[in-house]
């Protein structure tokens, strides 16, 4: 895991028009060890809930920004754009600019997250500050995704 | 943007006869651009896209960068290719770059209309003013600057697919779909207004409607309709005579746009049919065509073996589920075109 980062890469209009930061104004070092402590407590690795995330991507592709019904009680849409976008941490490689809506039809919940959102959450345990469009919190994506105690 | 003379910056000789100044210290792609050669890039020079490769036998630093090891092969590495976005000029550099990319210039235009063509997409009329008018090729694209707006002090630059006919060399129409928290689409959707002046460069792309005079099946779905657009007028406009079916996807009946110039299409290219299909529609609305995903009907309805061309434009999963069906059905990848910025 790389968390070495250059904070111009998390700022609005950089990568994305609004950042990753939203209204936090803690270092990106405490974001990543607050929620890193959040996914600890409930028994859980970043990996294991970026894998889980990664599935519902997978499939949710499948229905071309349709949404999918999954088994037992999920559906999932994924709007894709053209184009890509960077790893603010500067890792190279390139993501697809790809947004899963994902509904836990059961507990009537649902969360929005990017295919960034998951490679952030995987290689950097990062799930964006508080008040980012894109932020997660850990313990309650957890419970929707399904995954742990 | 001024150009740097001799002797006040470092030399790039390109193609060994023609040689331009910039600074040192910014990027190659850059350095280019301010000399008004305008390399392909989809990212706005962040070693994103990977489109901005250039031949730099002598000059660059010998290390890549973690983006051009992402996009460039072992062999490109060994070949001395770079991402132009990624090569800083501390040294003079000899480049080669195909003659294609000094036909680019950039353009400035006003805005002469935006309007919505369905919830998430807009359409954005560009009145050329300097050059005033653009030669471009069906099925093209434009890198478009944004310009630094409220709240975001970044300028950045977008390509987008041409969705007017080459015939109108005045104007360039592009059809604009929505990306949330998109650093362009919030502009366009939030703060562009009828009046602005933009500026853009292109064309750019190999994407385009061949010479050839086979039949062809275009796929699109939502602002993938653009380039096919173009295409279609140009057809009407050059009388091509090819036979075309349009499969277009879309989420409703009310997210079909351009159903009326499809209909005219209809009329006058001798052999065009139109297919949209819905993903869903409500009890209450009227529609007798078809239902179900773009790539469905597609499968259903091209016969195995087709001999034709075929041209794909939309979102990239909808362009990879179309070439999983297009290669079962056998045919060939040299008669499947889509745009590589995708």
């Amino acid at each position: 895991m790389t968390n070495s980062h250059d904070n111009d890469q998390m700022r609005p209009a950089v990568i994305t028009c609004d950042g990753f930061l939203g209204t936090d104004d803690r270092p990106v070092e405490e974001i990543i060890r607050a929620d890193d402590g959040t996914v600890k407590k409930i028994g859980l690795t970043h990996r294991a809930i970026a894998e889980r995330m990664e599935y519902f991507s997978r499939e949710a592709k499948k229905g071309l920004g349709e949404f999918v019904r999954l088994e037992p009680h999920f559906e999932a849409a994924c709007e894709m754009a053209r184009g890509f976008l960077s790893c603010p941490f500067g890792e190279p490689g390139k993501h697809r600019k790809a947004v899963v809506t994902l509904r836990n039809l059961r507990q009537k919940k649902e969360v929005i997250f990017s295919g960034l959102n998951v490679h952030l959450i995987a290689e950097h345990g990062f799930y964006e500050g508080k008040g980012s469009c894109f932020r997660l919190d850990p313990e309650e994506l957890a419970k929707v995704l399904e995954i742990g105690g | 943007m001024e150009n740097i003379e001799e002797g006040k910056g470092r030399k790039i000789l390109i193609n060994g006869s023609r040689q331009v100044y910039a600074a040192p210290g910014i990027s190659l792609l850059q350095a280019l651009k301010e000399n008004d050669i305008f390399l392909s890039s989809a990212c706005g020079g962040h070693g994103i896209c990977g489109l901005c490769r250039v031949h730099v036998p002598e000059g660059a630093d010998s290390a890549f960068t973690p983006a051009e090891l992402a996009h460039l092969s072992p062999a490109e590495q060994q070949d001395n290719i770079r991402l132009a976005c990624q090569v800083k000029l501390s040294r003079d550099l000899r480049i080669s770059i195909p003659e294609k990319f000094f036909h680019i210039r950039e353009y400035r235009a006003v805005v002469s209309s935006v309007r919505s063509l369905t919830g998430s997409i807009r359409e954005v009329v560009l009145e050329l003013v300097k050059p005033e008018t653009i030669n471009f090729k069906s099925g093209q694209y434009i890198q478009l600057r944004i310009p630094p707006y409220p709240g975001k002090r970044r300028m950045v630059y977008r390509a987008y697919s041409i969705a007017s006919a080459p015939s109108d060399g005045r104007h360039v129409e592009l059809e604009i779909g929505y990306a949330r928290n998109g650093l362009a689409t919030t502009f366009i959707f939030e703060h562009l207004k009828t009046g602005q002046v933009m500026s853009f460069n292109g064309p750019h792309g190999d994407f385009r409607l061949s010479d050839g005079g086979r039949d062809m099946v275009m796929i699109a779905g939502g602002s993938g309709l653009a380039p096919m657009k173009s295409m279609l007028c140009d057809m009407r406009d050059r009388n091509i005579t090819r036979k075309v079916r349009l499969f277009f996807g879309a989420r409703s009946p009310a997210e079909i746009f351009h159903a009326d110039l499809m209909a005219s299409l209809e009329r006058t290219l001798p052999d065009f049919k139109f297919i949209p299909t819905v993903a869903a529609k409500n009890p209450e609305e009227k529609w007798k065509g078809e239902i179900g995903l773009v790539t469905g009907v597609l499968d259903r309805r091209l016969e195995d073996n087709f001999n034709g061309e075929a041209y794909l434009c939309g979102s990239p999963a909808m362009i990879e589920a179309c070439l999983e069906i297009l290669r079962r059905k056998k045919i060939p990848e040299e008669r499947i075109f889509y745009d590589k910025f995708a």
